[in-house]
């Protein structure tokens, strides 16, 4: 307590970074159930090995002086790369660093390139990311990873009737809502359509994001003609698109009568064993116009869809809050609104979901031990507070729309790089990339599976009390 | 001495029934007793016990309990002020050593009623306000659960006064002058002279004890099942009892405060509401436009609650016709001569910031109604206070008062830092104070220290969790040397945690 009273309150840092804004250290998420913002014990009893392996790692760089490339010129970047007394160095030149777009990502790990990374290098990237950002390829891993757990018994493939769906559907891993690539997958689709004539559908390209070419429908002949427009000699480039069409959640949790959605920062360490975290300061993203589902509106959408981007050129748009509203915020209003049970259901549902569509995409990911990356995911929250993934994107905008999003985007950064960087700071592959519970900061840890075997085999070893982490055990 | 207090308890509880019997709940209360009586149980050879069996077995003790509670809390107090008013009213007034603040807060209420007569007056709408055109309501209802889509021009619109106009005047309040003092030593800008009475540290220990206990009750740990329990009870100083705690559980809150401040909608509270829309759907009043204005000015752009602009709307709006408020807030009684003018039909004048005061209740609950008399019952005991100028111990004055006296007390440090640099420390709290942190602290924070001002019913939290906050922050101001610096330290809250600071101050020695 004294400390809370000594310090001279979190001021001191806004003395140095004067338009930043201390974030509130006690976060009140996901780590709620857990108690508040304990991080899982699993890396409290990781801390030691991970001080011996960073000290191993650091071994003869001392005085190492990291050099930091990036495409993307974002203070929020260059601002925290030049905090850690990094220097800014060409792609060209030896880096240790590299935040970079997925192009150059692409043309390093290319075999034509011949570029092999040293074990002092890092980059923002996996290789094939794109399992997991594009629309298509996401849905394509899902139904996979499904049907394999199915073939295998696994109790997670579990069926039930489904009332929305065509016969069944998972009990534990419908999370996705029902999505066909066209033209690939047309008449599959037609026959799900005539299944349930009156639904609305939605049309997303597989590689564009922010919103941009998205259309709903909710007529079969509003397809066909979109389809004859796109063979025609006008629109050469759509020809040669492929589109997703999903079911469009038409039933969205509103607040204050306004449809959002959630955008929750997601950061893969590695992909085999899986490590992955959850930022906990997530935010809502509002429309700035009432939800109605009417015909008429169809074709707004300033309505239906919540990408800061589009939202940005409606009239109503405000730039002070642009919109978003904290995850925090959420979950005060739904505890005090519906209660605390729904509410812990639907952010453990949250969690379920990310953790599971990582896993999807786990075996066809190459793991490089060079990698890491930061994925922004979309999540719709629908009126029977069960989420719906949309989908993920592996360049989550760093622009910042209003202050606080500078400030929260800042601490992304930061938090990131103390994660995936060993604790002396240089990038090291050697590394067992077990960071220490300080380093985590506002992360919360939703899985490990290395710890999770670590912690089984030394409990089947002692036969220890029952102390089993939460979180390794919570994804069996 | 018995006989004494025989007739003491005659005398209030002839007050509490004819107190009792002015109320709403009287009617549907005395039905349902009437329904009791012709109960097969109550036996008419027995009805004192009986009926009283009765009574409590269709649980109406606890509401009656209730009821008396919420009487004596709050409506039996005022007669007797007023009766002490209007004594006063004719005696010369030099005696009244508050005589001076009296007329402040009867000058204060006339003088922004005057603005906004010359609001109505410039711009040519009446007072009274006037019938919507039809084409104007229809646009209005259908908009109403979208008002912020209805479309005016609100250019010519400004708010009538803000925590910085209200500041000045209690800067400026100037008391008889103690002779026994030279005036120059008293600086022009210390409240020390006004002769209130105000608590120190010790008594304000006292008065929040119960925060530092651990204890839990009804013996269960969990608070959760103790707050199932406790409002299963439905005894309102029991919920009154358990927000003190600090820990509220969000999803318990909403009815623990409509609980302690008797705001359960009853079925005349929702055909009021109606009416009190209907009246906003049919006339176009001069405050509509300022509910307008102040939630575009506050609340829209509030990053913790725009997205409950439109439920704002329609509570504001609703406030702004209810008579009832009128009645219930306690304005001062001071015999000023000059013409004096109407305000609107709440009584209740749209300030700058006014909707932040509703605007937390959006986190607990979800229909407006509901929110509506909740807000209402808690502006009614407490907001008001804070943007008048009254006698009152917990009115604004005597909050401001508390707060020098704190800082002088236990931050002679900051004190003298403040003087040296020629500031007034109450220009940097002010509207923490007057908005009672609303809009400071986030939501989370400031529902908890509103818990706490349920639950102790005061506001003196305000300004010593005002005091909490400097001492907290002391290293850093101490630092600077100008009004914008200070303010800067003091711009962001949202690492402040309400329960561990206050419970360190009233243990710390």
């Amino acid at each position: 307590m004294s400390v809370v009273w000594a310090d001279g309150g979190p001021w001191r840092l806004d003395s140095l970074q004067p338009t930043l804004r201390p974030i509130s250290s006690v976060c009140r998420m996901f780590g709620r159930q857990a108690g508040g913002a304990n991080p899982p014990t699993v890396s409290s009893t990781a801390t030691g090995a991970a001080n011996s392996g960073g000290a191993s790692g650091g071994q003869g760089h001392d005085k190492l002086k990291i050099g930091f490339c990036t495409d993307l010129d974002k203070s929020v970047l260059v601002n925290n790369f030049e905090k850690r007394g990094w220097h800014q160095v060409n792609g060209d030149d030896d880096w240790h660093f590299y935040w970079a777009g997925v192009q150059t990502c692409r043309n390093i790990f290319s075999v034509d390139s011949g570029y092999r990374m040293h074990d002092n290098q890092m980059i923002n990237h996996f290789p094939n990311h794109y399992e997991l950002s594009r629309k298509d390829l996401l849905v394509k891993n899902i139904k996979r990873y499904r049907k394999d757990l199915e073939r295998d018994g696994n109790p997670l493939a579990e069926k039930t009737e489904s009332n929305n769906s065509s016969g069944t559907r998972y009990l534990y891993l419908d999370f996705v809502p029902t999505t066909f690539v066209l033209p690939a997958d047309y008449n599959m689709f037609v026959e799900e359509y005539r299944k349930f004539p009156l639904s609305t559908w939605i049309m997303k390209p597989c590689g564009k994001s922010q919103g941009a070419g998205i259309f709903l429908i909710n007529k079969l002949s509003k397809l066909k003609k979109w389809s004859r427009e796109a063979k025609g000699p006008f629109h050469p480039q759509i020809a040669k698109e492929s589109y997703v069409i999903s079911r469009y959640i038409d039933n969205p949790l509103l607040i204050g009568g306004k449809k959002f959605d959630l955008r929750l920062y997601v950061l893969v360490a590695s992909f085999r064993p899986l490590k992955a975290y959850l930022f906990k300061q997530g935010f809502c993203r509002f429309c700035t116009v009432k939800y109605d589902t009417s015909v008429t509106e169809l074709d707004n959408m300033y309505v239906h869809l919540t990408n800061v981007s589009v939202q940005k050129h409606g009239g109503e748009y405000n730039t002070l809050h642009g919109g978003k509203w904290s995850v925090q915020n959420l979950a005060l209003y739904l505890e005090g609104t519906r209660g605390k049970e729904v509410t812990d259901r639907l952010f453990g549902a949250i969690s379920w979901l990310i953790v599971h569509s990582l896993r999807a995409v786990a075996p066809v990911m190459a793991s490089d031990r060079h990698c890491f990356e930061c994925y922004g995911y979309d999540i719709i929250i629908d009126n029977a507070l069960k989420p719906w993934l949309v989908e993920v994107n592996a360049s989550p905008s760093l622009t910042s729309t209003t202050v606080n999003d500078r400030i929260l985007k800042y601490k992304l950064i930061d938090n990131i790089l103390s994660v995936v960087l060993p604790p002396d700071g240089v990038p090291d592959v050697r590394w067992n990339k077990v960071p220490s519970a300080d380093a985590l900061g506002n992360f919360e840890l939703l899985i490990d599976e290395e710890l999770a075997a670590q912690e089984e085999q030394h409990q089947n070893s002692t036969n220890a009390h029952n102390k089993a982490s939460k979180m390794g055990s919570r994804w069996k | 001495m018995e006989e004494l207090q025989d007739a003491s308890i005659h005398h209030m509880t002839a007050k509490v029934i004819s107190a009792i019997k002015n109320t709403k709940c009287y009617e549907p209360l005395f039905k349902e007793l009437q329904r009791l009586v012709c109960n097969p149980a109550v036996d008419t050879h027995d009805m004192r016990n009986t009926l009283e069996d009765a009574i409590k077995g269709a649980g109406l003790e606890t509401e009656i309990r209730n009821i008396v509670y919420n009487l004596v809390r709050s409506r039996l107090t005022r007669p007797d002020e007023k009766t002490q008013a209007s004594k006063q009213n004719t005696k010369p007034t030099v005696s009244d050593p508050l005589g001076y603040l009296k007329r402040a807060g009867v000058l204060w209420d006339r003088r922004v009623r005057k603005s906004l007569n010359a609001m109505c007056t410039e711009l040519k709408v009446p007072l009274h306000g006037q019938p919507r055109i039809s084409a104007d309501r229809e646009d209005f209802m259908a908009k109403w659960n979208e008002l912020s889509n209805y479309n005016m021009d609100l250019a010519n619109y400004r708010p009538v006064y803000a925590p910085k106009d209200l500041l000045e005047v209690l800067l400026s309040l100037k008391g008889p002058a103690k002779t026994t003092e030279p005036t120059d030593h008293i600086p022009l800008w210390e409240f020390s002279h006004i002769a209130l009475p105000v608590k120190n540290l010790f008594e304000l220990r006292a008065h929040y004890a119960d925060l530092l206990r651990s204890d839990s009750y009804l013996g269960v740990p969990d608070l959760t099942i103790q707050c199932q329990r406790i409002l299963e009870a439905r005894h309102a100083p029991m919920c009154q009892q358990f927000l003190k705690k600090g820990c509220t559980p969000a999803p318990y809150r909403g009815a623990l405060w409509a609980s302690v401040l008797d705001s359960k909608l009853h079925d005349y509270d929702i055909e009021y509401w109606q009416k009190l829309r209907n009246s906003v759907w049919t006339t176009d009043h001069i405050v509509d436009k300022l509910v307008f204005k102040d939630i575009q000015l506050t609340a829209s752009n509030d990053d913790q609650y725009f997205v409950f602009e439109d439920v704002l709307y329609q509570v504001l709006l609703c406030f702004s016709r209810d008579t009832d408020i009128g009645g219930c807030v306690e304005y001062e009684a001071f015999p000023v001569k000059g013409k004096t003018y109407e305000g609107p039909p709440s009584g209740v004048v749209p300030f700058h910031g006014i909707c932040m005061f509703a605007a937390p209740f959006c986190y607990l609950y979800d229909s407006p109604v509901n929110l509506y008399y909740t807000f209402r019952a808690f502006y009614i005991r407490y907001c008001h206070r804070l943007t008048t100028i009254n006698t009152h111990p917990q009115g604004i004055v005597s909050l401001c008062l508390l707060f020098e006296k704190l800082l002088q007390t236990y931050e002679p440090q900051l004190w003298s830092h403040f003087r040296e640099l020629q500031i007034q420390p109450l220009r940097v709290v002010f509207k923490w104070l007057m908005r009672a942190f609303s809009g400071h602290l986030p939501p989370d924070q400031l529902l908890i220290l509103w818990d706490l001002i349920l639950g102790f019913d005061s506001l003196e939290i305000l300004p010593l969790f005002a005091i909490i906050i400097l001492s907290f922050r002391k290293e850093s101001i101490m630092q600077v040397a100008s009004l914008d610096s200070i303010e800067a330290i003091l711009a962001d809250l949202s690492s402040i945690k309400v329960l561990p600071l206050v419970q360190l101050a009233l243990s710390r020695d």
